[in-house]
């Protein structure tokens, strides 16, 4: 057991390179995600920790031990694939035990009951692939790869077949299984809420680099380059500095002391359920976006109001 | 449009109503009557053809080529996975690949048995090449014999093996070989527990097309077996030739095509669509 690190790794593809010198340190025990869009080599870097790919350069050690080179069923870390990859010919007991049986675990049945168990999937587990739903196929693949005890678990976005409201229940389901288990998670995913309600840390990957790494409440609070800021969440940029939609109101007298304040007409106001969004544009032609609360008032087209955020709330890009 | 539609059946329609319903009305009928002196068939109506069928000489012919049949027909299966397999995961030169395999259709069966005959014969490249290397005294009985035919049968009929594997293996999530790798299966044990289980129906699909025309086989036990190795198809082509008894050789095809469809039929009822 120990911390899963990435030394200064390298792969290219025939076209481009698709990871460009990346060096992580991801604690034991923790959950950590790698956060970027699509192509922006994420799940290259999982594939190699896999080893399903290899490195063209760089080390990934796991408690100080190498894998390079390891083929992928000598490596102690799983994976939940994106598509789950559940064996169609299996039941759900059977494709949890597949791992145990290679190894040739005696305590294969109770370990596959306790599962079964922890996955809440213990009266489906003679159903096949095909007879579940996709909540059920997915606590399969998560069941499957756990129960070997891997001392890194790899997700590639295995949130992102199911929908909506599922997904937002399995992510709840995801978060409580990693502290009850204490496994390492690497989760990948390019969905910025996912990343930022289940992690301890997050990893921001664009264009095969990182570009930061931090809490969640840093990632988001204060983002080191212009790309963070932007993948996170909406951001106004006036000038230099950004703040983010929810932390911009709008009022129509002037605000009291210490507010950054700017004049703007109101270009259109939309009723989200949660909220008003309501666009403005400044003399300047910058459109400021600003999330109001219901009851902080009702502005229409055309009309002039203050526009307005506390310091603190800015966004500064380090230069 | 519905009409049209209907129109566009016509002509398959017309093909197989005039040329293959009828010629086989014809063999039905045939099969009931007896045989004239010199061939084709006269009254009275009978049904003694059928009768022989159970002559326990028939029986052991029948035997004969359910066992070569099925024989080629293992062979075939166990030669075309792995390969079959290497084309799936070959990448760009999968049209090559099976382009090569098909390759052997570009010329007649017949020619390509004759050839087969010309490397297994006392005299023939293979007897040669061991004669002179000093490896045997005198030439292997290799032609004329079952194994000969059996091996005659695997060539011309592997690729009906290889293709739907080869389609079934395709089709299969490469995700899946990562999972049971992900999971500690050693790639043989992938294919073990893995791809051989989900290639099942490709298995019986290219069973099915390797075995029936193995059964039915008449060239290549004449030419290879040399008269001492004989299938049913052997059987049927001596009544409509020497023996000059179209009328039992009417009942020994239709015979023959029964106990095929039974067989098809068992199968396709195993897993329905996925066959063929």
């Amino acid at each position: 057991m120990g911390d899963l690190q990435l030394e200064e790794i390298y792969k290219d593809f025939p076209s481009h390179r698709v990871v460009d010198g990346i060096s992580l340190s991801i604690p034991q025990g923790c959950f950590y995600s790698l956060l970027g869009p699509s192509g922006c080599g994420k799940t290259t870097t999982l594939r190699m920790i896999a080893g399903f790919d290899e490195p063209d350069r760089g080390l990934i050690k796991l408690g100080g031990r190498t894998l390079n080179g390891l083929r992928p069923y000598q490596r102690p870390v799983t994976t939940v694939f994106q598509s789950y990859a559940l064996f169609p010919h299996l039941t759900a007991a059977e494709n949890i035990a597949f791992g145990l049986k290679r190894k040739g675990d005696p305590d294969t049945a109770r370990k596959v009951t306790e599962a079964l168990d922890l996955v809440q999937l213990t009266t489906k587990a003679d159903r096949l692939p095909a007879q579940m739903s996709g909540g059920e196929r997915q606590r399969t693949a998560l069941a499957r790869a756990l129960v070997l005890e891997p001392e890194v678990l790899l997700l590639d976005e295995p949130l992102s077949a199911l929908d909506p409201k599922l997904r937002k229940q399995m992510r709840l389901e995801l978060k409580e299984l990693q502290s009850r288990v204490g496994i390492t998670f690497l989760f990948i995913t390019h969905d910025q809420e996912e990343a930022l309600s289940l992690s301890d840390r997050i990893a921001v990957m664009h264009k095969g680099r990182l570009e930061q790494i931090g809490t969640p409440q840093e990632i988001y609070l204060s983002p080191a380059t212009r790309f963070v800021a932007g993948f996170l969440g909406a951001v106004n940029w006036v000038g230099p500095v950004g703040v983010r939609p929810e932390m911009t109101r709008i009022s129509r007298e002037a605000p009291g002391n210490g507010a950054r304040v700017v004049e703007a007409t109101v270009n259109s106001a939309m009723f989200l359920g949660d909220c008003f969004q309501v666009e403005t544009r400044t003399s300047a032609g910058d459109s400021i976006i600003a999330q109001i609360a219901h009851g902080l008032g009702e502005f229409q087209r055309g009309e002039r109001v203050h526009v307005w955020w506390h310091p603190q709330d800015e966004i500064a890009i380090p230069q | 449009m519905k009409r049209l539609r209907a129109l566009f059946l016509l002509p398959a329609w017309a093909f197989t109503l005039l040329l293959f319903l009828g010629p086989m009305l014809i063999i039905v009928a045939y099969s009931f009557q007896s045989k004239g002196i010199y061939g084709g068939v006269v009254e009275p109506w009978t049904l003694e053809n059928y009768t022989r069928l159970f002559d326990p000489l028939y029986g052991v012919i029948l035997l004969r080529s359910f066992v070569m049949a099925g024989a080629a027909t293992a062979g075939c299966i166990v030669l075309a996975f792995p390969l079959a397999l290497y084309i799936a995961r070959s990448g760009t030169r999968k049209s090559l690949l099976l382009n090569l395999v098909m390759l052997p259709f570009w010329t007649s069966f017949l020619v390509r048995t004759y050839a087969w005959m010309f490397l297994l014969r006392d005299t023939g490249l293979l007897n040669s090449a061991l004669l002179a290397l000093g490896l045997i005294a005198e030439p292997l009985p290799l032609l004329y014999n079952d194994w000969a035919v059996i091996v005659g049968l695997i060539y011309g009929y592997l690729p009906f093996a290889v293709l739907p594997l080869y389609s079934n293996l395709e089709r299969l999530d490469k995700s899946l070989f990562e999972a049971a790798a992900d999971l500690g299966a050693k790639p043989w044990e992938a294919i073990l527990h893995v791809i051989l289980p989900l290639t099942a129906p490709g298995m019986r699909a290219a069973g099915v097309l390797v075995f029936i025309p193995c059964l039915g086989a008449y060239l290549t036990p004449d030419l290879l077996g040399g008269g001492k190795s004989m299938m049913i198809g052997n059987l049927v082509q001596n009544q409509f030739t020497s023996a000059r008894d179209w009328p039992f050789g009417s009942a020994l095809s239709l015979a023959l095509m029964a106990i095929v469809m039974l067989l098809l039929w068992a199968l396709l009822r195993r897993d329905g669509e996925e066959l063929l």
